[in-house]
């Protein structure tokens, strides 16, 4: 566990600095298959950083190495410095998962407040109020609801509250609304936008959709087809905060157009 | 329009009045002889006669049931999560599951009493020990089920081992524990009725019962045994109302509209 600390001193500190997400030649094989050829990626604390690709590329592999969920089988992942295991033992990671993964026992409130609940010794010293938090996303009205009572996009939104609710410097989304109709998921990345807005909270968000990494991001990341490599990286220098006027933006339809150009050449590259 | 016809206790009712008039209407025609087979009316009459008696016997083996269920309990959810978690351990143990699934009591009754002596040890080791692999089979496949989206989720802020095993593991078991104690509930009483009989204790509907057939008193025979039915049922009502309560969340408790 240790060698994973070690890395920091040699690779960071000729940069000057250790903060953020920092992945270095990070591949990942698993028995005879190479699911991630080996990336280069950095998200630094208040920028979204989205992840796209063709289905297969790796892109889940990445994020759950860089949640420690998995070991890398080349190259090296820091978190402020410190090694992935070791990050999440401090719980700085809000992980939200393509299913919302909720416990059918537990109700609204107390699922979302379950990654509070465990490890409570390292919680901050004040976490957010759950309970204004599931007012923010329109589920006020049921906090003693049981999973199974919700919607899809309910679920999913109380999916976004119990990572929010941890506080953390960094939050991993795999996908949150891949299940979601169109209408919905517009109306979760809008959420989503602004649930995020005014933190210094550093996000890595995986999507297959063009409109989302670009409503969301602030840089994207473009893989391509298995085992997924970086095909480029392209900045969204759209204004903050985003509001859905702005998927009407000419500007936006061009960051569009250049993501699925990549993503095309990409795919068809292997 | 429809209340009546779904109501389900309105229909138990009927069920249970046609039963008992077709069983006494039998008994009575076919004049079928006491030992045999007693009708309900006959079987009323003697439990009023001494209801002390058969009161005082069910209460016996209620507590033998429910003490040994427990044990099963305890034992099987200890065993059940080091085996959930401990996959060659799991495949070690099965030898052992199976035998004591596929062995007859009968065959090893007397050994147990010669071990543990007459009355309620053997007894309680009989209905413990038999009950033991359903509950261990539910705890496993339940904690194994636990949703791998959700372990991630645990996986994700380093959750201990712990706190997997009693916010994750075990309330995904439940269902299948619930599953698993309807089953139980049946069996142990089974267990209890017979090793009651045989390890020379001296009360309990099983001792009744032995008694009863060794005197050749069919009318006490079949008063006992329906005793032991609603001993059953009862205990098998306990475990629906406790799933009802603890399983408010689960699919099998949702009413469905039509
Ligand atoms: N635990 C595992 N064991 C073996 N192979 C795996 C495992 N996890 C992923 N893979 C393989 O690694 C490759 C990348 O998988 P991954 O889930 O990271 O893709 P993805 O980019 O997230 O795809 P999608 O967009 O469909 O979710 C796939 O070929 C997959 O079969
Ligand atoms: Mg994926």
């Amino acid at each position: 566990m240790h060698h994973y600390s070690q890395p920091v001193q040699s690779g960071d500190v000729s940069s000057g600095n250790v903060h953020g997400i920092r992945a270095t030649g990070v591949s990942k094989r698993f028995n005879s298959v190479d699911a991630l050829s080996p990336v280069d990626i950095t998200i630094a604390r208040g920028e979204v950083v989205t992840l796209l690709g063709p289905s297969g590329c790796g892109k889940t592999t990445l994020l759950r190495m860089i949640a420690g969920l998995e070991r890398p089988t080349s190259g090296t992942i820091t978190i402020d410095g410190d090694s992935p295991e070791s990050a999440s033992r401090r719980k700085r990671f809000g992980l939200v998962p393509q299913s919302p993964a909720l416990l059918p026992w537990r109700t609204v409130e107390a699922n979302a407040r379950l990654l509070q609940d465990i490890n409570v010794g390292a919680n901050p010293s004040s976490l957010p109020d759950v309970v204004e938090l599931l007012d923010r996303v329109g589920l006020a009205d049921f906090r003693d609801a049981y999973p199974h009572e919700l919607s899809g996009g309910m679920q999913q939104r109380v999916g976004l509250v119990r990572a929010f609710a941890l506080d953390a410097p960094y939050l991993l989304m795999d996908e949150p609304f891949a299940a979601l109709d169109e209408i919905t998921r517009a109306d979760m990345r809008h959420l989503l936008a602004t649930l995020s807005e005014p933190t210094n909270t550093g996000v890595l968000f995986v999507t297959h959709s063009l409109a989302e990494a670009v409503y969301l991001s602030d840089r994207v990341v473009v893989l391509s087809s298995r085992p997924g490599g970086v095909v480029g990286t392209v900045a969204v220098d759209l204004a903050r905060p985003r509001v859905p006027q702005l998927e009407d933006d000419p500007a936006f339809f061009a960051i569009e157009t250049t993501l699925r150009r990549l993503l095309y050449s990409g795919a068809s590259a292997s | 329009m429809n209340r009546w016809r779904d109501s389900a206790a309105l229909w138990a009712t009927i069920g249970t009045i046609a039963l008992l008039a077709i069983w006494e209407a039998f008994v009575r025609i076919r004049n079928v002889r006491k030992f045999v087979l007693l009708p309900p009316s006959e079987i009323a009459s003697t439990f009023l006669e001494t209801p002390g008696f058969y009161i005082d016997n069910i209460w016996v083996t209620a507590r033998h049931l429910v003490i040994g269920l427990a044990i099963a309990l305890i034992v099987s959810l200890t065993f059940g999560a080091l085996l959930a978690a401990v996959r060659p351990l799991e495949h070690a143990s099965q030898p052992l599951l199976v035998l004591i699934l596929v062995t007859p009591w009968v065959a090893y009754i007397s050994s147990i009493v010669l071990w543990l002596g007459r009355g309620t040890p053997s007894i309680l080791f009989l209905v413990s020990f038999v009950t033991v692999p359903a509950f261990v089979y539910a705890t496993v496949g339940g904690m194994r089920g636990a949703d791998p989206a959700a372990r991630e989720l645990f996986a994700s802020i380093d959750a201990s081992r712990w706190e997997v095993l009693w916010r994750l593991r075990l309330p995904s078991a439940l269902p299948s524990l619930f599953t698993a104690a309807r089953f139980n509930v049946g069996l142990g009483l089974a267990a209890a009725y017979f090793a009651e009989g045989a390890a020379l204790s001296t009360d309990g509907l099983g001792e009744a019962g032995r008694r009863a057939v060794a005197f050749n008193e069919g009318s006490i025979l079949w008063t006992t045994i329906l005793c032991t039915a609603a001993l059953g049922i009862l205990g098998q009502v306990a475990v629906l109302m406790l799933e009802r309560w603890l399983l408010r969340w689960h699919a099998s408790q949702r009413r469905t509209t039509r």
